[in-house]
């Protein structure tokens, strides 16, 4: 689909979960940061955590490998999952930049509906539907796919670029 | 008779249901005169002759009827510049003949071409998909239409309905044959006119299937050949979506908001099932933008 769209990986993924007080959650936080940070040695990848303004953490990760950034991510995933909080998860994404056009295309993984939708934001709250179905068209065959286009829900600001 | 017609039927049922119920009314009228013709004594050759005139007539004035019913007009270059200039655009660069161009006065986003021929054809647009779609898509649009009138699918539909007629016929025919015929066998005539009536009504069910399952295939091969006309397929994509209400049905509100996601555990309604598209003219929508799509991948 790089070839096909002119997109490219920017080494920027990210999984986002919501928020909720209690040392349990407090915990699993803790041990993932520590897990992430006993990874680095090996992993060419850096990460941090973001708290947005809807209550959800962001656990953003940049680097060079693909392998890394998704495997990184799934065990980070499968961390929130294990220590009990599966409900909590909400998507995981991945950003492209389009060489062609300019700008960043994003696909969003939802963890409830177990598949994949594009979102290409294009300002404060607009999105290019149209690059988005082309993305579809380009990747549907290889993933699952959210078929349903009534369920592809923005999310907004996305933090995975600038820190902080 | 048939037309053609509007490529997202599903939104705008109205404009086709009027030129459907025009040519319906014609077609009762002339079985009605038939039957009359028929009971008055007319034998079997006068009455195919007159009815063969009528057909050729319905056919020869199918463009005034078509205008008529929905209320189209013809336009001027005076009156709409930039459509004109827009369609010129399109034939020019595809060499085909210019088609006369109509407007309908309507909110409603719809188009569709008539015309026997490529040379006296017709495309008809309505203000409301002139309003709604930028150049680009409406490029797409009339793109289609035009591959509708050079691929000729008006007279590949009307001679597919004319042989569903044709067959309807002959069915009827030996109906009434065995009704007058069968002097001897009175007895099971009974038995043998209703398995008549039953081939009469499947050979008319299949061919109504058919005619439907050719259209479907047309369509698609009017997007096919109106995208490769204006080399944008995405475009016509988008149209489709925009014309079809799609567009409007992408969520703006943000994922994090949809809290309790109760939204991820309804039940799809079911959307197009198989039984509906046997019967539908046109295919689904999101088929149809499936396949744009794909095209513009594999073009870029």
């Amino acid at each position: 689909m790089e070839v096909k769209l002119g997109l490219k990986v920017t080494g920027r993924c990210a999984v986002t979960f919501k928020t909720v007080s209690g040392t349990f959650f407090y915990e699993m936080e803790q041990d993932i940061k520590r897990f992430l940070t006993s990874l680095q040695p090996e992993f060419d990848l850096a990460y941090r955590a973001v708290t947005d303004s809807y209550g959800y953490m962001w656990i953003v990760f940049e680097g060079k490998r693909i392998e890394d950034l998704l495997a990184a991510l799934t065990a980070t995933g499968d961390m929130v999952e294990e220590k009990g909080f599966s409900d909590q998860l909400l998507a995981a994404v991945f950003e492209f930049a389009n060489e062609r056009q300019g700008g960043h295309q994003y696909l969003i993984y939802n963890y409830r509906r177990n598949n994949f939708y594009p979102f290409v934001p294009t300002g404060q709250k607009t999105r290019d539907t149209e690059q988005e179905m082309i993305m579809m068209s380009a990747i549907g065959e290889e993933m699952p796919f959210e078929k349903d286009m009534t369920l592809w829900y923005p999310l907004w600001d996305l933090p995975l670029k600038s820190p902080g | 008779m048939y037309t053609k017609k509007a490529p997202w039927q599903k939104r705008d049922n109205g404009l086709t249901a009027r030129i459907i119920v025009s040519f319906a009314i014609l077609t009762i009228l002339y079985l009605v005169f038939l039957s009359v013709l028929a009971y008055v004594g007319l034998g079997a050759i006068p009455i195919a002759v007159i009815a063969g005139i009528m057909i050729l007539a319905q056919w020869y004035f199918s463009d005034k009827i078509v205008l008529w019913s929905t209320g189209a007009k013809i336009v001027s270059r005076e009156q709409f510049p930039e459509l004109h200039d827009l369609v010129e655009r399109i034939v020019a660069r595809n060499n085909l003949p210019k088609p006369r161009i109509a407007v309908i006065n309507t909110k409603m986003p719809n188009a569709f071409a008539t015309g026997k021929t490529p040379k006296s054809s017709i495309v008809t647009v309505t203000t409301g998909l002139m309003d709604q779609l930028e150049t680009e898509e409406l490029e797409g649009v009339i793109a289609h239409e035009l591959s509708h009138i050079k691929n000729r699918d008006v007279l590949v539909l009307t001679l597919a309905s004319l042989f569903s007629t044709i067959a309807w016929y002959l069915m009827q025919s030996s109906l009434y044959g065995g009704m007058y015929g069968g002097y001897g066998r009175r007895r099971d005539g009974g038995g043998g006119m209703l398995l008549v009536l039953l081939v009469a009504i499947i050979t008319w069910f299949v061919s109504f299937l058919m005619i439907r399952a050719i259209s479907r295939y047309r369509e698609f091969v009017a997007d096919r050949d109106g995208a490769l006309m204006t080399g944008k397929p995405s475009k016509l994509a988008s149209a489709l979506l925009k014309i079809s209400g799609t567009m409007k049905r992408i969520p703006t509100q943000d994922l994090r908001q949809m809290e309790g996601m109760n939204a991820f555990f309804i039940i799809p309604a079911l959307s197009g099932s198989s039984f509906a598209n046997l019967f539908s003219t046109h295919p689904p929508v999101d088929q149809r933008v499936k396949k744009l799509l794909e095209m513009e991948a594999a073009m870029s």
